[in-house]
């Protein structure tokens, strides 16, 4: 039974392969229908590729697992899209017929149906997902009145990762997985792109070269959301594996909501890059109206998968913060809790509520289309700005939701690696709560030029000013933890990392300021100085801890430690390009380039900055595909690591690796200080 | 038998209280309103009212409880109980950023005026779902005594009258203001309106639901009165309804002066 509808990786590449042909040629097939001639141009339009990437991936699937799990859902999902399309298309022409007017039932050039009918559609695809995949069946029970079992964890297989599973540890891989994935896609996207910026074939006058500007307009703005979520992905699941580990509960506090937090990234994902397939949107990740009012089909889809999207940070902080509040260990009060799990407290306070605004801010902009409310429009009484106002509300936040687990993983992982005591416990955890608080206090230094009122400016000049406080605290802290520190001379992979993080989290710190004064962010603004200060805040924060997780936890959850050639490798190669490619962005910013624009002035002289900038954007790319290779290559050795490799005070390097299903076998007990590395006798927790 | 029916005719009596308090409340708004329409007040009585209703109605305090000694066994039921009961507070915390979000668009965008709307209806689906808060409260109360056949006449009332706030404001209210030429693509006024109303009728119909189901499962004899987790979840999910309208009908209907 369990292998009979697996088919064996070779083959699964093979229905690949087929399903993407198959896709391919039904999208021309449906373009020549619909436009009513053919043409070999066809082949090569986006649409008629994305469904030849959403078959072929669902043959892959397919062809692994037969029927089951993820397949099931995606299929779900496509004939639920297509039905709630149907519906809605129905709906309308019975009204219109009984009103007598004449209702096309197909509007042929967009897509065949109606804008109202995709976005219903796709709301009742990502629900019909959630049914299909089998993430919601116990809530239908209980509210039947029947009774659900609670699960009784066993060792996964392979086979587990592809279908709903309510351990937290399975999930956090899951989430861990797919946010890997994700940062893979959005990857790829900023490489074309930079490509495009860096050739110049025609050598006078504006010049696109390999891709169209509505192609180059919506990988950019989709490279920026897909990194988004990869990031919300990636702090999920290390905050999924890792929260119940260190304060010893079984599991989280709401298994099945677990469940369902993670599954319904994967239809809002598909959502997501599925606005390629409706003709793209060429707003940026911010979607502002009115533009976002006037761009095609693509950006209902974008608002709707971000929205969707949402739902998974909301639910997902809900559980942490419960879990956190109610099922911590015997003894660990709120200051023997783990800087990391003070860290994702703070993080989930953010996701538990702003989170709810820019899904407003998105909602209202989707209402604006689909029904004409004029909310943004100036001619009937709305206003741009509010959506801005919205917008910023979370996506300020937002960057902290991004930074402070890694702040935290850096702050964990740090006093190990130096074998020392953690400067300043209180200081550090207080630290990402203030954090978190200020930071709801800022949101519009992105508006300085937005045309707001203007004697907000000063207030939240100032207000973001102070978020550097609580930041700093974070650095005198570590900065003090490794002064004198025992630092061996051949440092592991992830204290390498550790340390780039620092480095480079201070480069963005300390742009962030000239961003946050009035008088010169007028200046600033939407140029590359701002994407080489965010992208320095964003790895520093987050990319670089989190491969630094990556690298130290890998051998808790597989029982197999990464290679570290292949580690040191990774870095090396990473870190060169990235600072020559985030200094680089700044200094042409600072020159007059601006952001987000598909071609620029000759005149200006930053083309051989382009083609530098775009080596160094493929410099990291293949780091990272090192370490996918490293993983690879770590999964097939046969060398094991189940003992306390990093000599780690943590509860779950107490026992062996890779977790058992049932975390620790008896409750444990904190009984001293979480971070008194090098301190004789000193215990933190009693098995 | 004797202190039961003491604690029975207690809990009447704080009901009882609360309701009318709130509904005194609600005229006092009405009265501001007619006189001078102040910002301040009316954001005033309103939070007082919430607050009532956060206290009485949706017991807050539950949540800061103490537990029994059996509170660190992850498998009692009151382990259970107390970590259901912060997760939807939660989740009510989440949904109510939603809804400041709405209130931030509609002073944004209308400031100090207000749509032209029907004053007779929107006091009169106002007052249905006051009343159903307050025998929604009587239906949780006679759950917690045991008393399952009272506490389906009472949420079936509850389910009626909240029924009455939905049909009102969707299929009479609607239609009247889209009759008087508010309409929805018409006016930033118009929008802020029918998303206002919209978004809290989908929570009102959320709520219906939910009631629907705690009634059948009450039908077919579960929950008791140790054990009914899902009424009370209902309960609090239909107050924190209510809390919503507490700022949405004088944001609507009361504050500031008529706008165009
Ligand atoms: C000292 C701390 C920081 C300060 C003072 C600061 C300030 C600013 C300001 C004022 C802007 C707006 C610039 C403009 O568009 O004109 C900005 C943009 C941005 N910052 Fe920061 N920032 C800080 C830290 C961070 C951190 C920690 C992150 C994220 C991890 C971050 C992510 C971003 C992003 C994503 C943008 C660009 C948003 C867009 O697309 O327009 N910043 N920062
Ligand atoms: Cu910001």
């Amino acid at each position: 039974m369990k292998n009979s509808s697996s088919r064996g990786f070779i083959t699964s590449l093979l229905f690949l392969v087929g399903g993407l042909v198959a896709g391919l040629l039904l999208g021309v097939i449906l373009h020549a229908l619909t436009t009513g001639k053919f043409s070999a141009n066809y082949f090569t339009d986006v649409p008629s590729w994305m469904l030849g990437f959403l078959v072929g991936a669902l043959a892959f699937f397919y062809g692994l697992l037969g029927y089951n799990g993820v397949v099931r859902g995606l299929v779900w999902q496509v004939v639920g899209t297509l039905s709630g399309a149907a519906f809605v298309t129905l709906v309308r022409w019975i009204l219109d017929t009984v009103g007598g007017g004449e209702y096309t039932l197909f509007d042929l050039r967009n897509y065949g149906l109606s804008e109202p009918a995709w976005v219903f559609g796709g709301l009742v695809g990502a629900l019909s997902f959630m049914a299909g995949v089998g993430a919601v069946g116990d809530w239908f029970k209980w509210a039947k009145g029947d009774e659900t079992h609670d699960h009784h964890p066993e060792e996964p297989t392979w086979r587990t990762y592809f279908g709903v599973s309510l351990d937290h540890k399975v999930i956090g891989i899951q989430y861990t997985m797919t946010s890997l994935l994700m940062l893979s896609v959005g990857g790829l996207f900023a490489l074309i792109f930079r490509t495009e910026l860096a050739l110049r074939l025609k050598p006078d006058g504006p010049s696109m070269d390999i891709i169209s500007l509505n192609l180059y307009n919506s990988l950019m703005s989709l490279h920026g959301m897909v990194m988004i979520v990869s990031i919300l992905l990636g702090i999920a699941g290390v905050i999924n594996y890792l929260v119940p580990l260190l304060i010893g509960a079984k599991d989280m506090a709401f298994p099945r909501m677990n469940a369902f937090s993670y599954w319904v990234t994967i239809p809002a994902a598909v959502l997501l890059l599925g606005s390629l397939g409706f003709g793209g949107f060429d707003t940026g990740w911010t979607g502002y109206p009115p533009l976002a009012t006037r761009a095609p089909l693509g950006m209902q889809m974008f608002y709707l998968g971000v929205w969707v999207a949402g739902w998974s940070s909301i639910l997902g902080a809900l559980n942490l913060i419960t879990t956190v509040l109610r099922m911590r260990a015997k003894g660990m009060t709120a200051f023997k809790m783990p800087i990391f799990v003070w860290a994702s407290l703070a993080t989930s306070l953010i996701s538990l509520t702003a989170t709810q605004m820019i899904g407003l801010a998105f909602q209202l902009s989707m209402f604006q289309r689909l029904f004409g409310m004029p909310f943004f429009d100036v001619a009937k009484g709305g206003n741009p700005i509010l959506f801005q106002h919205l917008f910023w509300f979370y996506s300020h936040p937002v960057v902290y939701v991004f930074v402070l687990p890694g702040l935290g993983v850096i702050s964990e992982l740090l006093p190990v690696f130096v074998r020392k005591p953690l400067f300043g416990y209180k200081w550090v955890a207080m630290s990402s709560i203030g954090i978190a608080l200020v930071g709801f206090l800022v949101w519009a230094h992105h508006m300085f030029t937005s045309g707001m009122n203007e004697y907000l400016r000063v207030p939240f000049m100032y207000a973001t000013l102070l978020v550097a406080v609580p930041t700093g605290v974070k650095f005198f802290s570590w900065v003090a933890t490794l002064w004198q520190g025992k630092i061996t001379r051949e440092m592991p992979t992830p204290f390498l990392f550790l340390l780039g993080g620092i480095v480079v989290f201070l480069l963005g710190g300390l742009t962030g300021p000239p961003n946050a004064t009035v008088a010169t962010d007028l200046h600033l603004h939407d140029t590359y100085f701002i994407v080489g200060h965010f992208h320095d805040t964003m790895f520093g924060g987050y990319i670089f801890p989190f491969f630094a997780a990556l690298y130290y936890w890998f051998p808790k959850a597989t029982g197999k430690r990464l290679n570290e050639t292949l580690g040191k490798w990774h870095f090396w190669l990473m870190t060169p390009s990235f600072l020559i490619l985030t200094l680089g962005m700044m200094r042409i910013g600072l020159l007059g380039m601006r952001r987000r624009i598909a071609d620029f002035d000759p005149t200006l002289g930053f083309d051989a900055w382009h083609v530098i900038l775009t080596i160094s954007a493929f410099g990291i790319a293949l780091a990272v595909l090192i370490f996918f290779f490293n993983i690879y290559k770590t999964l097939k050795s046969s060398e094991k690591a189940t003992g306390n490799i990093w000599d780690s005070r943590s509860p779950e390097w107490q026992v062996p690796s890779p977790m058992p299903a049932y975390n620790y076998e008896k409750e444990f007990e904190v009984v001293g200080e979480p971070y008194d590395y090098g301190l004789p006798g000193s215990t933190y927790v009693k098995m | 038998m004797s202190s039961n029916e003491h604690s029975h005719s207690n809990s009447l009596f704080q009901g009882i209280v609360t309701f009318v308090v709130l509904a005194f409340l609600t005229a006092v708004e009405f009265f501001i309103a007619i006189t001078n329409a102040s910002l301040l007040l009316l954001t005033t009585v309103a939070f007082i009212k919430a607050g009532i209703v956060v206290y009485y109605y949706m017991h807050i305090y539950k949540l800061f409880e103490d537990e029994d000694e059996h509170a660190h066994d992850h498998n009692s039921f009151a382990w259970k109980l107390a970590t259901n009961r912060l997760g939807l507070w939660l989740f009510i915390v989440s949904d109510a950023f939603l809804f400041g979000g709405l209130l931030v668009a509609r002073f944004n965008l209308l400031g100090l005026t207000r749509p032209h709307l029907d004053q007779v209806l929107g006091l009169g689906v106002t007052a249905a779902l006051l009343l159903s808060s307050f025998f929604m409260n009587r239906a949780e109360t006679l759950m917690a005594q045991g008393d399952r056949k009272g506490f389906v006449t009472s949420a079936a009332i509850t389910l009626l009258l909240g029924l009455g706030f939905f049909l009102g404001v969707v299929f009479v209210e609607w239609p009247n203001a889209a009759h008087e030429g508010l309409t929805a693509s018409g006016s930033a006024a118009g929008a802020v309106f029918y998303m206002m109303t919209g978004m809290h009728a989908f929570h009102v119909l959320t709520g219906l639901i939910f009631l629907g189901i705690i009634i059948r499962n009450a039908l077919r004899g579960h929950y008791s009165a140790e054990q009914h987790w899902a009424v009370e979840a209902a309960t609090v999910y239909w107050h924190f309804v209510d809390v919503v309208w507490i700022f949405f009908y004088p944001a609507l209907y009361l504050i500031g002066r008529l706008g165009g």
